[in-house]
């Protein structure tokens, strides 16, 4: 009976928004992952703290961006989880306005590189991640450099992230990086893997693949997230996570606020809420995000899970979201042209 | 039926409405976006996603799949469906729910357990190696060959259905009759069965070919990136590039594609009634 009730009560709040003016909403649009231990370590706490009601909307990137676009002139969302290169495109077309940090309590505790990611408080990072080379250590001895994924030896044994991906333009700026080229256009990194097409097993466009493939011994070495990483030593135990002498590279999930928000107030509370130690240390020890909050401290276990703490973070190549926007459409020409064909 | 043929029209209102604003209307303005170019309204988008060597190569790929799935699902269709129209009652019943199963299961998870037997050691490798016919695991996954698979288990059924209520409403003497007229068996399916049995190859034909051509998950997880379809090609334009104008020049390609079939189809059904 409740669940249906739940249900009844948020199609209505969905469809008479303001209308239920008694009750505070405050709509959040976020990606769709892990939405049972947000509920407990974020929403339903929150609730309980405003006395409002949070509207949850969740999809990928580019359907809640489309959205946010097409909604401009009445917006319905008021605080939107991005990456920072998606918050990025948002502000530049105008859909964000700047997130009050005056009213941020937790500002001071968050990780420098977080607190403004794409410039004029557009954006704070929420969590960040590292990318690395993953392989099994049962099949390959070592991977050292992200050139080896092109060696004789790694042959047919090689999945990497589509440039579709948000990890795909991520590991051509290693592999560009690799060959001593800081081009942001990555041409030798497009024509090394356009060489070696033939020997790459797939170009993966759902990390989620990955465990599987690996464990079937389709795949030995691949290119994916920390946030991946929990589920791939849990499937493949021999899976080992190279560090590689170029270094590796990573990125980070932002909050925006949505412009014309008519709950702007209680936008800033809840993207202060999400940043405190108490949220960001629950979403931590379920392996959900890794956390931006210095005051977060976890055990070994749980930090292997995770891309954890400053002295981690600095070692990480971050994509700037201006590259990564400025050269999206002509890395996937590229792509197109050289390696899907 | 009605008296006044206004009652009539009345009641269609609604449900026409619904199609017009509900599906007709957003189809038609996502659509719009196909033909139109920076200047104003035109085939430019066309000509420019044709003018690429990639989407070449996806557009004939696609066509050539969806051929190839149905032709070989005809082929088969014939056969099982045959065998199932001259089982007893039971076994009719049994055969017709073994075919009709795979579609209660989601083709997301069908198309899963292909990874599996598909994969290095999954069983169809492991039965090559153990047979002697290879010597080491051959890569099929993430291939045309595996889409194809994919397809076939997936839209088979819809070409077999038809088929047998074709088949069923064979008259059951021109068999006999073709035979003790002295045709052989490949005659008596050519000459006979065939030309009889028709409708039922053009509607399951229609949507076999249309289905291959618009699956989105089988190609997605069997072919990957590296083997892309319209239907690949098109999410990836909409979710990456953000490219709608594209986007829905694949989309009216495909209900081109779609629709130009069942025309053609029906044309050869009809055209054998025209003669007779």
């Amino acid at each position: 009976m409740t669940p249906k009730f739940l249900l009844a009560a948020s199609v209505l709040a969905l469809s008479t928004g303001a209308a239920l003016a008694q009750d505070k909403t405050l709509t959040i649009s976020v990606y769709g992952v892990s939405q049972d231990a947000y509920k407990e370590a974020l929403y339903a706490p929150f609730e309980a703290k405003c006395g409002c009601k949070l509207i949850i909307e969740t999809g990928n990137s580019s359907e809640r961006l489309a959205k946010l676009e097409a909604n401009a002139a009445a917006p319905v969302v008021d605080v939107i989880a991005f990456s920072d290169a998606n918050a990025l495109e948002a502000a530049h077309k105008g859909l964000t306005q700047p997130i009050n940090i005056a009213g941020l309590s937790n500002l001071a505790k968050v990780y420098d590189f977080a607190r403004d990611p794409i410039g004029g408080n557009m954006a704070i990072g929420y969590t960040f991640y590292g990318t690395s080379i993953v392989y099994d250590s049962a099949v390959v001895s070592g991977v050292d450099s992200w050139l080896d994924l092109f060696s004789d030896k790694l042959k047919g044994q090689v999945a990497l992230p589509n440039i579709s991906t948000t990890q795909g333009p991520l590991a051509m700026f290693m592999i560009e990086k690799a060959l001593g080229s800081d081009d942001p256009n990555f041409a030798k990194a497009v024509d090394l893997v356009a060489k070696h097409r033939d020997d790459i097993v797939t170009f993966y466009e759902k990390g989620g693949q990955i465990p599987q493939l690996m464990q079937q011994g389709e795949i030995s070495v691949s290119v994916i997230g920390r946030f991946g990483w929990g589920n791939l030593a849990k499937t493949v135990p021999t899976a080992r996570w190279a560090n590689p002498k170029e270094g590796q590279t990573g990125g980070m999930n932002v909050l925006a606020v949505v412009k014309g928000t008519k709950n702007a107030d209680l936008a800033t509370e809840f993207v202060d809420y999400w940043l405190s130690t108490e949220v960001q240390q629950k979403l931590a020890e379920g392996l959900v995000d890794s956390p931006v909050n210095k005051d977060v401290t976890v055990s070994a276990e749980i930090a292997d899970g995770l891309s954890y703490g400053e002295d981690l973070a600095r070692t990480i190549h971050f994509l700037p979201a201006q590259v990564m926007l400025a050269n999206r459409d002509a890395w996937l020409e590229a792509w197109n042209a050289k390696i899907a064909q | 039926m009605f008296q006044d043929r206004r009652i009539g029209m009345a009641l269609l209102m609604p449900a026409t409405a619904f199609i017009v604003l509900g599906f007709l209307l957003p189809v038609g303005i996502l659509l719009s976006d196909a033909f139109h170019t920076g200047g104003g309204w035109g085939v430019g988008n066309f000509s420019d996603f044709f003018a690429r060597a990639l989407n070449r190569e996806v557009f004939w790929r696609t066509f050539r799949l969806g051929i190839y799935v149905t032709g070989i699902s005809a082929i088969l269709g014939y056969a099982v469906a045959l065998t199932i129209v001259d089982a007893s009652d039971t076994n009719k019943g049994r055969l017709v729910a073994t075919l009709v199963l795979p579609l209660m299961i989601s083709p997301v998870a069908r198309t899963y357990a292909w990874v599996v037997i598909l994969g290095k050691t999954g069983i169809v490798n492991q039965a090559l190696v153990a047979s002697g016919i290879l010597d080491t695991p051959a890569r099929i996954l993430f291939s045309e060959t595996a889409i194809f698979i994919g397809l076939i288990q997936l839209f088979f059924p819809l070409m077999v259905l038809p088929l047998i209520s074709a088949l069923e409403n064979l008259p059951r003497d021109v068999v006999p009759a073709a035979r003790m007229l002295g045709a052989n068996w490949m005659q008596v399916f050519w000459k006979v069965i065939l030309p009889l049995t028709k409708e039922g190859l053009v509607v399951g034909g229609t949507l076999v070919f249309v289905g291959s051509l618009t699956a989105y998950v089988t190609p997605a997880i069997l072919g990957g990136s590296k083997v892309l379809m319209l239907e690949t090609l098109l999410y990836q334009r909409v979710s990456v590039a953000n490219d709608y104008a594209a986007a829905g020049v694949i989309a009216v390609i495909l209900i081109v594609m779609a629709v130009i079939t069942n025309v053609l189809l029906k044309r050869l059904a009809a055209a054998r009634k025209g003669g007779r």
